[in-house]
């Protein structure tokens, strides 16, 4: 009868894997390791990384238009031809204050070349905005995103605005050349616009 | 008992139950070489006895995943726990219990169980392969040794049923059946009597069940170890009349799968135009509860020129692209102007207040970081329906906007924000702030209402609390593993099912015919435990004697039966 107690066990066996196998299934939700949630969930790092794209490599031009935060609307078309900056904001994130300065001398810097910035504040209304932009000093417009979102899903895709604040370089026929994700280092945004301003 | 168990055992190739393959015989013989221990090991590693046990052993060691805070979901427990308790974080630490479901020993579990699986998987569907190409085995000499045997005597007074065509009748009852047969002529050479007999087997499903389950095993592993690494998970919160943007900046906060990368998110815009809630309103018993949350939304993808509007509900998630968007949380928002002392307007926002209790008193925090002579906070609680303590104290009665009322502490200094290091939304740094209004200065917090405004204390401006609106806190999940895992859940049970309750049997018959009767021998064995056996035998029999009992008709048929008792 030696099969017969085999079989006996192996019954035994499979109601335990049985068992197991509910607690094995419950447990699923568990083995998966998300384990980046640390290092990029906050959005932002000291200086974030940059990524350029070929002329050759660049998606579609981008088309956007909004409200500014002075009330006036604002439209991609208004720059074609030029350089294009824009920069993802919002008054309470604290990378966006630190490299507000960097921002408003290169804008200076560039306006003889025709080269445009614009904000995108992403979470403030037009009078938390204007008042950041009056304490820095900034004079490029800011478009509020923050109720519409428009502007964000027109960026949204392979080369979105990752984190707050991101920094876009258009190119002059209003396609992505460049991405800094976080803070912007000053000389790497200087060098990426006199690349793209040295484009034809 | 060797004969039976050799015939239908070893001698017709069936799948030995595989754990016991490499017998202890095997093992004990000494001298083993390298090769021979890591055979051995190979064969211990995978028996089902040791898969099982590791499937325990994986369950056992999820469980410090849930005492222990853990790094990829719960990064500021951690921080937190070596703060309380340096030295014993840091062993903690040593053992990998603060990253239980990627650390080694973990890993060891998940890994070993896996070959263990596959090494026990591939032998027994091999085995059983052939076992499905093989005809049931040769009828055994002594049928009366079986587990259920019954014999019978037929006498036919007229027509004379032949041994073959009585099998013949056996047969076909037993193909009715679902059994797999196969006829031996003249099989009993010992007592040289002519001799027909059929072997019938049913019952292979038992086995495919058992292999199912185990292949379905191994596909839940396969499908959370790899399915999961491009699964994400995003929370955000949305104030009533603003929108989430679909990409990584717009999350409060995000858990991404290992091979998750930013391209992934599909471009659309989620905009929460209203969310209500429904109370319970005309039964004082259950006054205030609540019945319904709707979350009233816009959807808009990219290059596409129409939005879509549609609604979320708790259990209701809306499915957009790839994703699902669940409705999690719900609370009050604020709307707040600050001004200056000139009565220029300087801060503008909604800003979610985080429900504390039952009737949402709720908690935010106001950053004023420009436009005032001094940066300002302010920590402000919002109760509903308020209503005051003996004490003095302020708490919300009722979830409902009944009597809504703000009150504001007042810090000013630096807001921290100025170092370039990212701060939470929900906290105020007050380390580098001065308090001045609220409990523990001279001056009380501010009060307003909805359409009031108050003064800064110190000349510094105006506070207008101007309308109240809803935030709803939305949790965005993408997991392309929910079929596999649905499919792989399914075939585990129906798997196990199968091994459960399809029962596996053989059963014979042997028939020799005489002068003027027929003796008919019928013998049943089962794999496993099959309580049922002999009473299966016993209607078989009374079916088979129906069916001799046609086939010699019209029969006067004397009937001689003498049980034998099972041995």
């Amino acid at each position: 009868m030696s099969g017969r107690r085999q079989s006996a066990r192996a019954n035994a066996i499979l109601r335990t894997a049985a068992l197991s196998a509910v607690v094995v299934l419950g447990l699923s939700a568990c083995v998966e390791t998300p384990s980046l949630a640390g290092s990029a969930g906050s959005g932002y790092s000291s200086v974030g990384p940059v990524t350029e794209i070929a002329a050759a490599e660049r998606g579609d031009p981008i088309a956007f238009s909004g409200t500014f935060d002075t009330g006036i609307s604002g439209s991609s078309e208004d720059w074609l031809g030029s350089v294009v900056v824009v920069n993802f904001w919002y008054a309470g994130c604290a990378p966006c204050r630190a490299e507000a300065p960097d921002l408003e001398a290169l804008n200076i810097k560039y306006q003889p070349d025709g080269v445009q910035f614009v904000g995108v504040n992403v979470r403030d209304q037009a009078g938390t905005a204007q008042s950041f932009a009056d304490a820095f000093g900034i004079t490029y417009p800011s478009f509020l995103d923050a109720d519409g979102g428009e502007i964000q899903l027109a960026f949204a895709g392979e080369i979105a605005p990752d984190a707050v604040p991101t920094t876009l370089v258009l190119d002059r026929q209003g396609r992505i050349a460049a991405r800094i994700v976080g803070r912007l280092d000053k000389s790497v945004l200087n060098t990426l616009i006199g690349d793209a301003v040295a484009e034809q | 008992m060797g004969r039976v168990e050799d015939e239908a055992g070893e001698a017709s190739g069936r799948p030995d139950d595989h754990f016991d393959r490499g017998a202890p015989s095997t093992v004990v013989s000494p001298p083993l070489s390298v090769i021979g221990w890591a055979g051995w090991a190979w064969r211990q590693l995978t028996s089902m006895r040791t898969a099982l046990l590791l499937l325990l052993l994986l369950a056992l060691a999820a469980v410090p995943g849930s005492l222990f805070p853990q790094r990829s979901s719960d990064p500021n427990g951690v921080v937190q726990y070596f703060k309380s308790n340096p030295s014993g974080a840091k062993t903690i630490d040593a053992l990998q219990l603060f990253t239980v479901y990627t650390s080694v020993w973990f890993s060891a579990i998940y890994l070993l169980l896996f070959i263990s699986l596959i090494g026990c998987v591939i032998p027994r569907t091999r085995h059983h392969w052939s076992a499905l190409r093989q005809s049931p085995p040769r009828t055994p000499r002594n049928m009366a040794r079986l587990p259920a045997y019954e014999r019978r005597t037929f006498t036919f007074a007229e027509n004379q049923v032949e041994p073959m065509p009585a099998i013949r009748a056996a047969e076909r009852v037993l193909r009715a059946q679902r059994y797999r047969t196969r006829l031996y002529e003249n099989d009993n050479a010992a007592d040289g009597a002519d001799t027909v007999s059929i072997s019938a087997e049913r019952g292979y499903l038992r086995e495919t069940g058992n292999l199912v389950f185990h292949v379905a095993l191994i596909g839940i592993l396969l499908t959370v170890a790899i399915g999961g690494g491009f699964t994400y998970t995003g929370q955000r919160v949305v104030v009533e009349g603003q929108t989430f943007v679909n990409t990584r900046s717009a999350y409060d906060s995000f858990t991404p799968g290992r091979f998750f990368n930013d391209s992934q998110l599909e471009p659309y815009s989620l905009t929460l135009n209203a969310f209500s809630v429904t109370y319970v309103e005309d039964n004082p018993s259950t006054l205030g509860f609540i019945t319904d949350y709707t979350a009233s939304v816009s959807t808009q993808e990219q290059n596409v020129p129409q939005g879509v509007r549609s609604q979320v509900r708790v259990n209701e998630p809306l499915t957009i692209d790839s994703t699902e968007v669940y409705l999690l949380g719900n609370g009050y928002a604020p709307e707040i102007v600050v001004k200056n002392p000139a009565g220029d307007v300087v801060f503008t926002d909604t800003i979610p207040f985080l429900p504390q209790d039952a009737n949402l008193t709720s908690l935010g925090v106001i950053k004023v970081p420009d436009g005032l002579a001094d940066q300002v906070g302010m920590i402000g609680f919002f109760y509903p329906t308020k209503a005051a303590s003996a004490s003095g104290a302020f708490a919300s009665i009722y979830p409902d906007l009944q009597n809504p009322v703000l009150t504001l502490n007042v810090y000013t200094g630096d807001l921290g924000l100025s170092d370039g290091d990212p701060k939470s939304v929900y906290a105020l740094d007050t380390s580098k702030m001065t308090q001045i209004a609220g409990r523990g200065t001279t001056i009380p917090a501010i009060e307003v209402r909805p359409g009031e405004s108050a003064l800064l204390p110190n000349g510094l401006g105006s506070v207008e609390f101007v309308d109240t609106k809803r935030f709803a806190s939305f949790d965005i999940s993408h997991d392309p593993t929910k079929g596999f895992m649905l499919f792989f859940a399914i075939s585990v049970v129906a798997g196990l099912a199968a091994a459960f309750f399809v029962p596996r049997r053989r059963v014979w018959v042997r028939a020799s015919g005489g002068p003027h009767n027929l003796a008919v021998e019928y013998g049943g064995l089962s794999r496993g435990d099959d309580p049922a056996l002999e009473a299966v035998i016993g209607t078989f029999v009374s079916h088979h004697a129906n069916a001799l009992e046609q086939l010699s008709s019209p029969l006067k048929r004397k009937v001689s039966r003498h049980h034998e008792p099972q041995e």
